[in-house]
């Protein structure tokens, strides 16, 4: 087996809001391997973006992560000091969130931005940097780089945003990308690029990844493992493969069978009958049991285990022995 | 480019404006009563004749719209016309020079110290919102909008003023003969006399401000830019300040330019508290005199202040956001 | 996910108003707000009963209602709890008739710019375009009007009428009122057109319901917790201005307010702190009251809006 590089355990990120606490992230669990790509899929609403936030250890207030490890390279993240975190931030993890039509700041040039991050992590100069950011806005494919180098955010194209949120990531040479739904606001046109973009980018630099998405097409174009994340909580994770032609949890069968066609990448997911539950007060016992179509009693009185079942698979559900699911997509 | 438009449609749409506040105070202040009747009240010596040769020197005998028609072509040339009877006569444009100055200097000093003082502790509440810092922060502001700065002043002059055994000067740009200045100094005195009025000005207005830059700041602290920033492993002063401030500046330079013109026409209240000898207090002695060029002088420079002060806002607006600078 | 429904007609459980009531009462500043304006709603009702003479009362022999010895600036005793001002008056009396006046200003003003902010407000951004181009701009323009200036020029008009300023409080009010559209009009604007998007409204258009109907049964009550917040500020601004025009000596003077006793304590202020300090705290408490009171409001009715 590979070797890991990240493994988020038993990890709880709640929103104390005026409403009540938000149980957002309740307990995840997830492992990424070097130069691997994991894929992160659920409805909106799920927990996928605060997942990623919480590794980043940037949630925004009134969020908090109260609980878990997140192990990355041998340190635990959580127990790092802020000035230590800062260093990991950007340099060995990089995160691109989730619009990038707003993840500009709207009052300094592309440069600047670049500019700054690059300088943060090494011990460059100004010239060197800017040298630096033109090069990378090359590397992913910007034409005229050293045009739009002095443009600001509103001069630009999503897509050219997003290209350029990509450099910003790629800038210190992470060993890990945290992609929020990287082309979810864009054309489709413009999505495929970028995806391609993307899985060229890795090849090339061998970097591990983290694509969080509601697109099980594009998991299944990109990700060599996929984690599927249910109201705050892991339904199941194992290979690509598996997950697809076997899946093990009644939430991954729906999802999957609500993809019609993988050439066809749906913009959302739900077709599954309910809506996703209430974060402040989830069901008991399976948060899943209200759209399960598989529910009995014991899925209301007692939440399951997230249970290891061989060559890193994990499900979190009652019957995954009994059940014989079926997908929808496998060949 | 599209700046020098910006602002020259602005000042377009600004015109008529300046033309219909001017024309509205005219008109009001003339149904406000006689002032040849009252300048020559008690006085039964003075014929009804003498009267009215007397409106006619102040060519109050025309129809208003003559009256109002002949002060825009003097304004046009530079001339604010005489005043009745403040200053023995003086033509208005010195009157109102002299004040004008005082005016400004409380208004802006105290509205640059609360933007000093106010600035770093939005930024702090906002940057910890929720916590008890941030709560006491919106609380005491709540009740430091509420009191009212006529309020204030007067407890200020009450505890520490020289009228009540207090240190400091009560009121007035400067001692009334030089061998009461401190260590002989003029530039001391009027200093010493200017730190009264302008701390409790500053204070007075410092709620507001603060309530304005911790929501602007909230704001922007809540953007996906913010969260790339951190995310990119920089500083927290960096993201905070150079981000979030930065940004936050925008509505805030909004808000503060709309707030200064509130504040302006405001001055007849806080001259008075503070015995400053500014525009506001000869607007309320030119009311009580019905002085009508002195009133109507007022107003002009009053509104001219207010919208020299948007279009400043105006062009800062544009200096620190590149969506306007280059559009 | 996007309801058909207006959501201030159908809620499931418990109703948003029942919800608003439940955090308003969790949060303390709020509560003291509430508290503070219905003390003073109560000194307003009742104050013949508490104070103990009759307003502006000049306690002379031939002054059959007031028996109070003529003794201007008395500092407080037991006959004048908080003194006695230039005119003799019992200060403690007129801060008491000062809590009618201040509610009878309050609301009067705030009624009048309330109107005019909803009518401008929800034309605007209801009928987009021209209306709202146009009416935005009028706004605008009262934005900059040195509005205090032209409120003293009025109601120094008023003074040449009836020479103490009589009958001034209403038109005080009105213009007041005339005056403080502006701010609420333009946020009622922006609170139309995020309403307006709601599929409930789109729906009821296309099946031809008229712009009255629409705007009065729909979008009102779907704006309307910002109106109660806005109306809640408005008030303490209302007494705040009327405040300082009577310290001013621009008030009317036939009616106690505070500001009015601000003005006669204004020249006295190093022989008799009183008359100003009383006047004083009570004007700011009742602000503080409805300031509280309207944030506390905000914070229950829309949480979205806690800024
Ligand atoms: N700042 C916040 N305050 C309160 N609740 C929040 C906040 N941010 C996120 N949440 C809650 O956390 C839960 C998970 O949100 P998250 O953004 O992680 O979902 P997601 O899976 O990324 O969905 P999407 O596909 O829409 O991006 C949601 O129920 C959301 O309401
Ligand atoms: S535990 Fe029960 S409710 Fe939950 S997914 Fe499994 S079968 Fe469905
Ligand atoms: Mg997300």
């Amino acid at each position: 087996m590979s070797e890991t590089l990240l493994s988020v355990e038993g990890l709880r990120t709640y929103f104390y809001t005026y409403a009540g606490v938000v149980k957002a992230v309740d307990g995840i669990t997830l492992q990424v391997n070097k130069g691997e790509t994991l894929g992160l899929v659920g409805e909106s609403g799920s927990g996928k973006t605060v997942t990623a936030q919480s590794i980043m250890r940037i949630v925004p207030t009134p969020g908090k992560t109260i609980e878990g490890t997140v192990k990355f390279e041998e340190r635990n993240l959580l127990r790092l000091k802020e000035s230590e975190m800062q260093h990991i931030r950007g340099k060995e993890i990089a995160y691109i969130p989730q619009d990038p039509t707003t993840t500009l700041d709207p009052v300094y040039s592309v440069g600047d931005q670049l500019v700054e991050v690059i300088m943060r992590h090494q011990p460059v100069s100004k010239r060197y940097a800017l040298a630096k950011a033109i090069e990378l806005l090359h590397s992913v494919g910007i034409a005229d780089p050293e045009i739009r180098i002095n443009q600001y955010p509103h001069e630009l194209s999503g897509g050219t945003k997003q290209r350029i949120a990509i450099a910003r990531a790629l800038s210190c040479e992470p060993i890990l990308i945290l992609a929020d739904e990287p082309t979810t606001a864009l054309d489709v046109t413009i999505q495929a690029q970028i995806l391609e973009l993307l899985k060229d980018l890795k090849q090339k630099l061998n970097v591990a990844m983290v694509l969080i998405t509601h697109d099980m097409g594009i998991v299944a174009d990109t990700c060599d493992r996929v984690t599927v994340l249910y109201a705050g909580q892991v339904c199941e994770t194992g290979t690509t493969e598996q997950v697809f032609e076997n899946p093990k949890h009644p939430y991954t069968e729906a999802l999957l069978s609500s993809v019609p066609s993988l050439a066809l990448r749906k913009e959302t997911l739900s077709v599954i009958p309910g809506s996703v539950p209430n974060l402040i007060h989830p069901p008991s016992g399976c948060r899943f049991h209200p759209r399960c179509a598989y529910s009995r009693q014991v899925c209301i009185d007692k939440d399951p285990e997230l249970e290891p079942i061989g060559e890193g698979r994990f499900v979190h559900c009652h019957r995954w022995k009994e059940l014989d699911l079926k997908s929808a997509v496998a060949s | 480019m599209s700046m020098t438009k910006y602002l020259i449609r602005r000042a377009l749409y600004l015109v008529p404006v300046f033309f219909g506040i001017t024309f509205l105070v005219f008109s009001i202040e003339r149904l406000a009563g006689d002032p040849v009747k009252l300048l020559t009240a008690g006085q039964t010596r003075v014929t009804e004749e003498q009267r009215q040769l007397l409106r006619q020197y102040f060519g109050l005998d025309k129809p208003v719209y003559q009256q109002y028609l002949l002060w825009l072509s003097e304004l046009f040339t530079g001339n604010l016309g005489y005043a009745y009877t403040t200053g023995g006569g003086a033509p208005v444009s010195t009157l109102i020079g002299q004040r004008a100055v005082a005016t400004l200097e409380l208004q802006l000093l105290g509205l640059a110290f609360s933007l000093l003082i106010a600035i770093p502790i939005g930024v702090m509440s906002a940057k910890r919102r929720y916590s008890k810092l941030d709560l006491a922060v919106t609380n005491t502001s709540l009740v430091g909008t509420s009191i009212p700065i006529f309020f204030l002043g007067i407890m200020a002059i009450l505890v520490l003023s020289a009228k009540t055994g207090g240190l400091f000067p009560y009121g007035g740009l400067e001692s009334i003969s030089p061998n009461q200045y401190p260590y002989g100094s003029a530039i001391l005195d009027q200093l010493w006399h200017l730190v009264l009025p302008t701390s409790v000005y500053t204070f007075a207005i410092l709620a507001p401000v603060v309530l304005l830059v911790r929501s602007s700041m909230l704001e922007v602290l809540r953007q996906d830019f913010i969260l790339a920033a951190r995310a990119s492993g920089l500083k927290e002063s960096t993201v905070i300040y150079k981000h979030g401030l930065r940004n936050a500046l925008l509505p805030l330079l909004t808000y503060v330019g709309l707030y200064f013109g509130g504040l302006l026409t405001g001055a007849p209240i806080t001259e008075t508290v503070f015995n400053w000898p500014g525009v506001g207090r000869l607007f309320v002695q030119a009311i009580n005199n019905l002085d009508f060029p002195v009133i109507q002088g007022v107003v002009v420079v009053i509104t001219l202040m207010t919208l020299v002060a948007n279009v400043i806002t105006d062009i800062a607006y544009a200096y620190i956001d590149p969506r306007i600078r280059l559009e | 996910m996007a309801s058909r429904e207006n959501p201030t007609q159908q809620r499931e459980g418990v109703g948003q108003w029942a919800l608003a009531w439940r955090r308003f009462k969790k949060n303390p500043a709020a509560i003291a707000g509430l508290i503070i304006v219905g003390f003073f709603a109560f000194l307003a009702a009742f104050d013949r009963l508490v104070a103990p003479y009759p307003p502006n009362c000049v306690p002379t022999p031939f002054n059959p209602f007031c028996t109070g010895q003529y003794s201007p600036l008395q500092p407080p005793s037991l006959a004048h709890p908080f003194g006695t001002d230039s005119n003799s008056y019992d200060v403690y009396s007129q801060v008491i008739y000062g809590c009618r006046a201040a509610f009878y200003i309050g609301f009067g003003a705030t009624a009048v710019a309330m109107i005019v902010s909803v009518l401008i407000g929800l034309a605007a951004g209801y009928f987009g375009g021209n209306t709202d181009n146009l009416l935005m701009r009028l706004t605008e323009v009262f934005l900059v009007l040195p509005f205090f200036l032209i409120l003293l020029l009025f109601l120094k008009v008023l003074y040449y009428f009836s020479n103490t300023g009589a009958g001034g409080l209403e038109i005080e009010i009105l213009i007041i009122g005339l005056f403080s559209w502006p701010g609420n009009a333009r946020i009622l604007r922006s609170e139309v057109l995020r309403v307006r998007g709601l599929e409930f409204i789109e729906a009821s258009r296309q099946i031809g319901a008229s712009a009255n109907r629409i705007l009065f049964r729909h979008i009102l009550p779907n704006v309307l917790h910002v109106l109660i917040v806005l109306t809640t500020l408005q008030i303490a601004a209302s007494v705040l201005i009327e405040a300082g025009v009577s310290f001013l000596g621009f008030g009317d003077q036939t009616v106690a307010t505070w500001g009015l006793e601000f003005y006669y304590g204004f020249n006295y202020i190093s022989d008799a702190w009183w008359v100003e300090t009383f006047p004083g705290i009570f004007l700011t408490l009742l602000v503080m009251g409805f300031n509280l009171l309207g944030n506390g409001l905000r914070d229950a009715l829309d949480p979205r809006l806690r800024e």
